[in-house]
């Protein structure tokens, strides 16, 4: 999966290593008691660009499994997409997809 | 308080006196929080809320992460405290947000909501208090009252969004 934003390397690693470093990472929103439902669905709208039922649905999600993936890509975008969630006060972190 | 309302791209409330007042102090504490030296504020539940780590589990990428953000978060938070307190009317009064000023706005209320909320360990079985006899339950009708500002902002903000379509 190169592009124009992978890294480059030529990584030295197992099979193993190797499955795991296909694996993308992903962005994860945490259910909290304080952020408003409305709020977390609006900010998924407008940092996502998710239309309305699909951010209801992730909202739901998180409030109801308490953790909800919203993004996956490159570790590089996830944290991005982290930083971009902490600025509105949701309750996010990023890790390789498991 | 008037609840926001869109209106002609504008979103549109109002606060009364006390309210404005309220909102001021609740602005500098939150800025003076913000701005405590680290080390004084070291595993502060309401700074590790609103700076929370990146990463849970790896604390090599949770640092790395925090390096890389942290600045520009404080910074962020810092531009919308002061883009809402210039915007708060002093003496309560009208208040109507352009896009950039309710969007400050909409994200500085709901840190002033997460610190309270943090401070109070708000739980989704918390109630709005019945009387405001302790400081605590006046501290928990001002995060209820945050509570129905920040909600008609949203809805505000969402009706506007939807009007754009």
């Amino acid at each position: 999966m190169a592009g124009p934003l992978a890294p480059e390397r030529t990584p030295d690693t197992t099979v193993d290593e190797e499955s795991a470093l296909d694996r993308p990472w992903v962005t994860i929103v945490w259910n909290d008691p304080v952020n408003l439902m409305t709020y977390v669905t609006f900010v998924l709208q407008e940092l996502f660009g998710y239309d309305e039922p699909t951010a209801t649905t992730l909202m739901l999600q998180v409030h109801h499994e308490g953790k909800a993936i919203v993004s996956s890509g490159p570790r590089e975008r996830m944290e991005h997409d982290t930083s971009r969630l902490h600025a509105y006060g949701l309750w996010a972190s990023f890790q390789r997809d498991s | 308080m008037k609840p926001f309302r869109f209106r002609h791209g504008d979103v549109v409330g109002g606060l009364d006196p006390a309210e404005a007042s309220v909102v001021g102090l609740l602005l500098d504490q939150l800025e003076m929080l913000l701005e405590a030296d680290a080390d004084d504020v070291a595993g502060d539940a309401v700074l590790e809320r609103l700076l929370p780590p990146g990463h849970r589990g790896d604390a090599e990428a949770a640092a790395e992460y925090r390096e890389l953000t942290e600045s520009s978060l404080r910074s962020g938070k810092a531009d919308d405290l002061a883009m809402v307190r210039a915007s708060l009317p002093e003496g309560g009064g009208e208040l109507r947000l352009d896009a950039d000023q309710a969007a400050a706005w909409l994200r500085s209320t709901n840190d002033l909501r997460l610190a309270l909320g943090t401070r109070l360990e708000i739980t989704d079985e918390t109630e709005p208090p019945d009387d405001f006899a302790g400081e605590e339950d006046q501290q928990l009708a001002v995060y209820y009252w945050l509570t129905a500002l920040q909600g008609s902002l949203v809805d505000a903000l969402a009706a506007g969004r939807a009007a754009r379509r």
